[in-house]
């Protein structure tokens, strides 16, 4: 390919795998399940990755395929242990989750390589392997953004009760929500450690927590539109930041805190108000919605 | 119009259901015939709201039992409850803020098994409530009374047996009041079986074919709505000046 893909490759793998780690904590959170499992489903997917490659010799997509549905498994699991917990202490319960994986990481004897991780992690992986891969979640994503799904995802989020009232099995669309969780924070790991070869404790530390919520607050939380945005800004940036050297950190800072002020619902959610508040004009003023608003007093009897 | 004579839809048997010391509903017996309209009147916490929480599973019942068409609830869980056909709205408006009025009305038609009838159902719910026009809208773009009547359409649109409406017109004018009334009994002509809670007192007599009165958890009186509104515990526990204020209207 060309000179700026062979300068970039590394950090445009890393922009998808992003893509997927800000999908694996969105899709929780857009069924109102405070869960930050993802990052430990990303070191999950990241272990088990690297040691079906190196033991069991598998190729690319079978070791991505088992990091993601190891992930999954576990998810599942926590997903129904943790089904009577909401709010922060879904929160805390999933952050626990993700620090033990680190303690895992630590202490895995031979399976994890303990402080130092492992190393020699070569495959296959090609960047349209990992287009594929991503794409096929973001076709999942963009589908349950459209029609019956949507709106059932909607009111699990925003009205549990009223769902149920429904006929939607709210806890069940959570338990699948950790799932879904599961694969794409897994799948992330996996290709993650395929693209670096390697794979150590700090890589899977709770910075990826951070890292994703980031992407996602920035980017828009209630569509995959948003995880990309955010996933490519946050991948791009501290690249696009190097010039200011020192203060790197801090400029990182304050876009996050100016996006939480002035973009509460992120760059998603700034483009779906502004169309709606636009579509909104075109439409002419519907009469049946002014005769409600001042109905004359005659029609009082 | 009430066919008392038949098997009852609804048997609401000694129910009970207590929040730790508070006895919110303590002991009511009714039953609401097929095709009727029931009204339950009573002050403020009453109890009304926790009964119809109980009939959508919402709340355990402490004591007694609910039986709709042969089913006791209580077997039930609360997302089993719209599959059986009891569609309900809420005191409170509870739309779906980031979906248009259309794709909220969708929401209850997506309850039925007949996929295909599901944008036909959504129609006729839209076109019965005179919301057509504003299908498209989002509902924080609607006045309060509208807003109120996409929560009847959803309901509505779920093609129950059996409505419950938790004082659906709160907020609404005279005219819309008006209207709604309307609708119930265009609903309750086409077979539907309804019960609802309203304070006004001309709407209930309006709309009901039978009336159940209660205050701090319990029955006074129920049966006919004249007579009911008429019975002297009901005037000393609810009516009062507030009758004397709502006949005047
Ligand atoms: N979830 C709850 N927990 C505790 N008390 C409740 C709950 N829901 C209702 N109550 C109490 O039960 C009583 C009846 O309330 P409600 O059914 O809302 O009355 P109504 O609808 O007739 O105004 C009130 O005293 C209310 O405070
Ligand atoms: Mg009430």
């Amino acid at each position: 390919m060309n000179a700026f893909y062979d300068g970039h490759v590394v950090i445009i793998q890393a922009t998808f795998v992003g893509i997927l780690l800000a999908l694996s904590i969105q899709v929780p959170l857009r069924l109102g399940v405070f869960s930050f499992a993802g990052a430990g489903f990303y070191g999950i997917g990241a272990y088990v990755g690297g040691n079906v490659v190196i033991r069991a010799d598998l190729q690319a997509v079978p070791a991505i395929a088992c990091g993601a549905v190891a992930a999954a498994a576990v998810g599942l699991v926590l997903g129904l242990v943790l089904q009577r917990l909401n709010g922060l202490y879904l929160a805390m319960a999933t952050v626990a989750f993700d620090l033990m994986i680190g303690v895992v990481a630590v202490n895995g004897g031979e399976w994890t390589g303990g402080p130092t991780g492992l190393y020699g992690i070569l495959t296959d992986l090609t960047l349209p392997i990992i287009l594929v891969v991503v794409g096929v979640f973001l076709v999942a994503a963009e589908l349950s953004e459209r029609g019956r799904a949507h709106r059932r995802i909607e009111a699990v989020r925003e009205d549990p009760e009223l769902a149920a009232s429904m006929g939607i099995r709210v806890g069940a669309y959570r338990v699948v929500g950790f799932v879904v969780s599961g694969l794409a924070g897994g799948a992330a790991g996996a290709m993650n450690v395929m693209t670096r070869t390697t794979i150590g404790p700090a890589d899977v530390g709770f910075g990826l927590v951070i890292l994703a919520l980031t992407m996602i607050i920035v980017g828009g939380a209630l569509s995959w539109k948003g995880a990309v945005a955010g996933a490519i800004l946050f991948t791009w940036l501290p690249q696009v930041l190097t010039f200011v050297g020192e203060w790197q950190e801090l400029v990182y800072g304050c876009v996050v805190l100016l996006a939480g002020i002035f973009l509460p619902r992120g760059l998603y959610g700034l483009w779906v108000d502004t169309r709606r508040r636009l579509a909104a004009r075109r439409r002419p003023p519907a009469l049946s919605e002014q005769a409600h608003q001042d109905v004359p007093q005659e029609m009082t009897s | 119009m009430t066919d008392t004579s038949g098997t009852p839809l609804l048997v609401v048997d000694d129910v009970a259901v207590h929040f730790g010391g508070v006895k919110a509903v303590d002991g009511i017996s009714f039953e609401i015939a097929e095709g009727s309209i029931t009204g339950i009147i009573g002050p403020n916490g009453s109890g009304k709201s926790t009964l119809i929480a109980a009939l959508t599973r919402f709340v355990p019942l402490t004591r007694g039992a609910l039986t709709f068409d042969g089913v006791d609830l209580h077997r039930l869980r609360a997302s089993d409850i719209a599959r059986h056909g009891i569609a309900r709205t809420f005191q409170t408006v509870r739309l779906l803020p980031d979906l248009t009025v259309e794709e909220n009305v969708r929401l209850g038609a997506d309850v039925s098994k007949d996929r295909r009838g599901a944008p036909e159902r959504v129609a006729s719910a839209l076109e019965a409530t005179g919301l057509t026009e504003v299908r498209r809208s989002y509902p924080g773009e609607l006045s309060y009374g509208t807003q109120r009547r996409v929560e009847i359409a959803r309901a509505v649109a779920m093609a129950p047996r059996l409505l419950l409406l938790d004082e659906p017109t709160a907020g609404m004018n005279q005219g819309e009041r008006t209207e709604i009334t309307g609708l119930m009994k265009q609903l309750s002509a086409d077979g539907l079986t309804q019960l609802l809670v309203e304070h006004d007192v001309q709407m209930m007599l309006d709309a009901c074919d039978h009336l159940v009165a209660m205050a701090a958890g319990r029955l006074i009186t129920n049966g006919n709505p004249a007579d009911v509104v008429r019975h002297p515990g009901v005037r000393e526990a609810y009516l009062g000046r507030k009758w004397g204020a709502d006949a005047r209207a």
